[in-house]
């Protein structure tokens, strides 16, 4: 018997279950989908070369580590290993659980993984350069392969930060040998580990999409798929949170009142670890005398920035490492703002009507005000201050190299981890050129960032971390502004799992409430 | 001209167009007179309403919203008088080149005329930024190219129609020479449609450099260009809804004015330039 249909009956069926759609509560949707918003697009997904917090959020979903993060701790949890022993200072060895699959058909997750994935950071990578994170493996002496599924890593000398910067994250992710044999330069953007998550899509400035592997062993993750959307803007990324397009998004910590009055909103406020501040240029002229840094340090008005550019919701810092951490200098000073000194200061390097400077910062309302401020403050003292606002690919590229020669003024924000040997590393005189971009060199700190980084000592470390800080602050290189807030908009029933730092996210434990 | 004036006095929509433009040119030039420093902090204030004290409030960082409104006024103002200025002498020069010259100068004038026109302004201007840079300075010279063709076309038409009237042919057998001809007797013939047109841009541009500014690419900081005060108030539009009300009244006010005000001016001086019914 064949159905017969008239248009009538077509229309009011279609109205129908329009409407049934429309009544239908969205909550009522099974949920295997979460949609995050990404403040810049990625840009290189090889852990050795990746950039920033983004793409080690994504390595840590699709790749394995020996060790983990427990969900929102800092505890870690096997991982890939199925034992892990430090033996002594020097040597810890590990043995894989069997039968973990890399994605992509490239086969077993076997101690040589290991061996390749953590030797390779010291070793020449694109074009002779070494990895941007080699210093967390710096204490790496070779990974011995003992067996398929065993190995050791043999330490140069003690490092007490190598679980927490290199084993337990980004550097620590777990790639596979035969793919980067395979792909070559591709790795950058094609990523296949062994984790929870498989790398299903990347459009560049578009989305991200994360599926759960069906071959991952362990725990599934709770959403099946995650969709990454690069939103530049955060008012765009507040409108896209209100119409339900995203899921969770980070804010500025001046967005989270306004992003308070949507109902749909959980609003999420950690302290934070970062540390943000105006970096000035000593090679450059005339910022290589340091009476025009000192006159700029005094005319900088710091507690207005903090009110006008973070509404007054964050502290003011006063040095590198943020309260909590380990080399947190409690004493640190707090430079008062002295305009007739600022000005005699310039008048003794020779500049006493001032000169034109230029503040290159990233294209966020935060920091564009926070330079408007200190366009305002230094106006006062004769300096006309241009700013120069960048989007994210161009300014991340504008202290590196030959480049960076030619920086000036820089607003600045670095994401924390917990070790302070993660923090200082980007201030050696060898990063100059690559994240030094104040181009700061002093040997008492690199020989202190040395020690650091290898005595089990906390109290000698603690007293070395203090010591590099005294060293930044006579610099006069480094205004320090404020270790911010880490504030964050979810859907109510979305539970997100974020590691202490704030930065860190582990896809894998987001969770429905 | 007093009759000049007295047809746009006559006309309603003209006068009306008149005293906006007026009071606009008037608060552009008299701006350090009658307000403050447009740029000066007071971070204490942030997002006050409109007050004795500040009589349109104040901005994300405390600044006085009336005098960088005033003084966007007066940016609005230079890059409109700067650009016209540009576009009307370069377009008057290529035009008259290419209506009176020989057909070699003629079609590649043209040709560039096509080229420039083929592009929609904004487009076009924000291809030229990722060339030239962001800046005011810039955007001067951006704005002038894209409306420089319109200019350049009126004349080379006007030029085209007065190129054999016989009084210029007298002038030619009395062995008068081109130079001659052109800026004794072409060009203050030409002037009337020329100068409608450049009333008629005026709008346009202060359109396209408040655009620009708006994404960034045009006034930098702490300039108060219209566009930089509608993007500010945007991104603190849940703080404060009165810099891009202020902001954006005023953009829509000098473009309505310098639009009635063209077309008085064009009714004035070239009625049959008119495209209304």
């Amino acid at each position: 018997m064949a159905l017969k249909f008239d248009r009538r009956q077509v229309l009011r069926g279609a109205a129908a279950g329009a409407a049934g759609a429309a009544l239908w509560p969205i909550d009522a949707f099974s949920r295997d989908r979460l949609v995050i918003r990404l403040d810049r697009d990625l840009q290189n997904l090889d852990p050795a070369y990746r950039i920033g917090p983004l793409e080690a959020n994504i390595l840590r979903g699709v790749t394995r580590r020996l060790v983990k993060f427990k969900p929102g701790v800092v505890e870690f949890e096997n991982d890939a290993a199925a034992s892990i022993k430090q033996v002594d200072d020097k040597l810890i060895e590990f043995t894989l659980k069997e039968g973990m699959r890399f994605q992509g058909g490239f086969g077993e997750l076997t101690a040589d993984d290991v061996k390749f994935s953590f030797e390779r950071f010291n070793q020449p990578g694109p074009g002779g350069k070494k990895s941007t994170y080699a210093k967390d493996w710096d204490a790496l002496d070779g990974v011995e392969v003992t067996g398929k599924y065993s190995g050791r890593l043999v330490l140069k000398r003690p490092a007490p930060a190598l679980w927490m910067i290199a084993i337990g994250d980004g550097s620590g992710c777990i790639v596979s040998r035969k793919a980067f044999d395979a792909l070559g330069e591709k790795t950058a953007v094609q990523l296949h580990g062994a984790g929870p998550y498989a790398l299903a899509e990347w459009v560049p400035n578009q989305r991200i999409l994360l599926r759960a592997d069906p071959n991952y062993v362990g725990p599934k993750p709770y959403f099946q798929e995650v969709v990454l959307r690069p939103i530049l803007e955060g008012k765009t990324a507040q409108l896209a949170f209100r119409s339900g397009e995203i899921d969770f998004t980070s804010l500025e910590p001046t967005e989270a009142a306004e992003m308070a009055r949507d109902p749909s909103a959980a609003i999420i406020k950690k302290d934070s670890i970062n540390y943000v501040w105006i970096g000035i240029n000593v090679e450059k002229k005339p910022y290589d005398d340091i009476r025009v840094r000192q006159a700029i340090q005094k005319a900088i008005d710091v507690d207005q920035v903090i009110l006008g550019a973070y509404d007054g919701t964050v502290a003011r810092a006063r040095s590198l490492m943020a309260p909590g951490l380990l080399g947190h200098w409690a004493d640190a000073p707090v430079i008062k703002r002295d305009l007739p000194g600022a000005k005699k200061l310039l008048a003794d390097a020779g500049l006493p009507n001032g000169f034109k400077a230029k503040i290159t910062v990233l294209n966020r309302p935060t920091f564009q005000a926070a330079a408007q401020i200190a366009q305002a403050n230094l106006a006062e003292i004769g300096v006309d201050l241009a700013i120069e606002v960048l989007d994210t690919g161009t300014y991340y590229s504008s202290g590196k190299g030959d480049v960076g020669k030619n920086l000036e003024l820089s607003l600045q924000r670095f994401g924390g981890k917990l070790d302070p040997g993660f923090q200082t590393q980007w201030f050696t005189g060898e990063q100059v050129g690559e994240w030094n971009w104040q181009r700061w060199r002093n040997d008492e700190f690199d020989r202190l960032d040395r020690i650091g980084q290898s005595t089990v000592d906390t109290k000698a470390r603690e007293a070395a971390y203090i010591r590099m800080q005294q060293l930044m602050a006579d610099s006069v290189a480094y205004i320090w502004l404020t270790h911010e807030v880490n504030v964050f908009a979810g859907k109510t029933w979305l539970r997100p799992s974020i590691l202490p730092n704030g930065d860190d996210w582990q896809y894998e434990h987001f969770l429905e409430a | 001209m007093s009759t000049i004036f007295g047809h746009i006095w006559r006309s309603s929509t003209g006068k009306f167009g008149l005293i906006l433009a007026v009071a606009i040119i008037g608060s552009a030039v008299f701006a350090p007179w009658l307000t403050g420093d447009p740029n000066r902090i007071d971070v204490l204030n942030r997002f006050a309403g409109p007050s004795w004290q500040h009589w349109m409030g104040t901005d994300h960082l405390g600044r006085d919203l009336f005098s960088r409104i005033l003084h966007g006024a007066r940016i609005a103002m230079e890059v409109a008088a700067a650009v016209t200025a540009i576009a009307l002498s370069l377009g008057t020069v290529l035009g008259v080149a290419a209506g009176y010259g020989p057909r070699q100068v003629e079609r590649p004038i043209l040709i560039l005329f096509d080229i420039l026109y083929s592009f929609p302004n904004l487009i076009f201007a924000l291809a030229l930024v990722a060339i030239l840079g962001p800046g005011l300075e810039n955007v001067v010279i951006i704005v002038a190219m894209t409306v420089m063709p319109h200019f350049g076309r009126i004349a080379r038409a006007q030029v085209l129609r007065l190129k054999h009237a016989p009084f210029l042919e007298a002038e030619r057998v009395l062995g008068a020479s081109t130079a001659r001809i052109v800026f004794r007797h072409v060009i203050p013939n030409i002037a009337g449609p020329l100068i409608v047109v450049a009333g008629m841009e005026v709008p346009a541009v202060i359109t396209i450099e408040a655009g620009l500014s708006f994404l960034g690419l045009g006034a930098r900081p702490p300039l108060a260009s219209w566009g930089t005060l509608l993007h500010d108030g945007y991104t603190y539009l849940s703080q404060s809804a009165w810099p891009v009300f202020f902001a954006g009244m005023m953009l829509t006010t000098a473009t309505l004015a310098f639009t009635l005000f063209g077309e008085a001016l064009r009714d004035a001086i070239d009625p049959r330039l008119r495209t209304d019914p």
